[in-house]
């Protein structure tokens, strides 16, 4: 089901993998509920997640790894990544399961706000002791 | 949808972003490279009219998306705060993805390499345009001209305070010192807009 060509796959230089990516998201591109998750967003599994019943049954095996991901707070980023599957699929596949309650978003980024003196004093910090 | 996000909590991890622009092949990926873990991710491209004469539609028809590979990479310190360095493709048929990448951002690097300074025009002139903080990092390679960094300010035509070092993109030492002063120039920044909120009367016009 999944499209994405892995390493050795068909590329284009500069573009990465040819890849058909919505076929796992029924030709979907827009997340269901609308909201576009940043690439830094922070999402996590809910114990919902683990249940059984109709609607664990109907998750695809790209919703169940998502899931598997997310049993940590993780970044959008690195679902896309951990899944290879393109960002805007996994979104729509986020939202799916955040409509189901069996993720929820705990992090959005905040739209552009000045960052604070303690998180840049923390990042510097931190830089230093690389 | 809402009970879901304001159920929230402390999410146990907190992102953020740096971006690294400059010209095709300038060495962005190295850099990430010399201070974080490299994590491949794919991204849509819209097909514009500019990528079409490249891509073959034919067999696909309605398809108006392609995917773009991106590199990424983590640097985690304590108490899960975590920096994210995204790779910003300096090409212009990308632009598109660049208000997404630099939505949120602390802040970014604009790789150059002396050689074809002009390929660090578009990155500098759309950071300057969204007022988001960033440094000029000369890649020095192996027997690439030194230049002096003042030299290369009047060239680029950057406000005084923009800060321009050099570096090697392959050094994870120099690079790390590349973003301690995109940090400290953030800081300074930030310390200048709260200042000028409380002095309105001597304030330079805020971004």
């Amino acid at each position: 089901m999944i499209a994405v060509a892995s390493q050795g796959g068909w590329r284009r230089r500069e573009s990465g993998p040819v890849v058909r990516p919505y076929a796992v998201t029924g030709g979907r591109t827009e997340p269901a509920d609308g909201e576009v998750l940043d690439l830094i967003a922070v999402v996590v599994a809910t114990s919902k997640s683990t249940g059984a019943g109709s609607e664990a049954a109907r998750r695809t095996p790209e919703h169940r790894k998502i899931i598997s991901l997310a049993h940590q707070p993780t970044t959008v980023a690195d679902i896309a990544s951990g899944t290879r599957l393109p960002v805007g699929v996994v979104r729509v596949l986020l939202a799916d399961l955040v409509m189901l309650g069996a993720v929820k978003v705990v992090r959005q980024r905040p739209a552009r706000e000045m960052p604070s003196d303690d998180l840049l004093r923390e990042i510097l910090n931190g830089l230093r002791a690389l | 949808m809402d009970s879901a996000r304001s159920s929230a909590g402390r999410a146990g991890l907190t992102p953020h972003k740096l971006l690294i622009a400059g010209g095709f092949a300038v060495g962005k990926t190295t850099m990430v490279a010399a201070i974080s873990e490299v994590r491949p991710l794919l991204t849509e491209e819209k097909l514009t009219t500019a990528s079409v004469g490249h891509d073959d539609l034919q067999g696909v028809p309605g398809k108006t998306t392609t995917t773009v590979a991106l590199d990424y990479g983590r640097i985690t310190f304590a108490n899960e705060l975590v920096l994210y360095l995204f790779g910003v493709p300096g090409q212009e048929r990308f632009w598109f993805m660049w208000d997404e990448l630099a939505y949120g951002a602390l802040g970014a690097v604009v790789l150059a390499d002396v050689r074809r300074l002009d390929d660090s025009f578009p990155s500098v002139n759309y950071f300057e345009t969204r007022g988001l903080p960033f440094v000029i990092a000369l890649n020095c390679f192996d027997g690439a001209p030194r230049y002096d960094p003042d030299e290369v300010r009047d060239a680029l035509d950057l406000d005084p305070g923009v800060p321009v070092v050099l570096c090697d993109a392959r050094e994870r030492g120099s690079v790390k010192q590349v973003f301690i002063t995109l940090i400290e120039h953030v800081a300074a920044r930030r310390a200048r807009a709260v200042a000028a909120v409380a002095a309105p009367a001597t304030a330079a016009p805020g971004r």
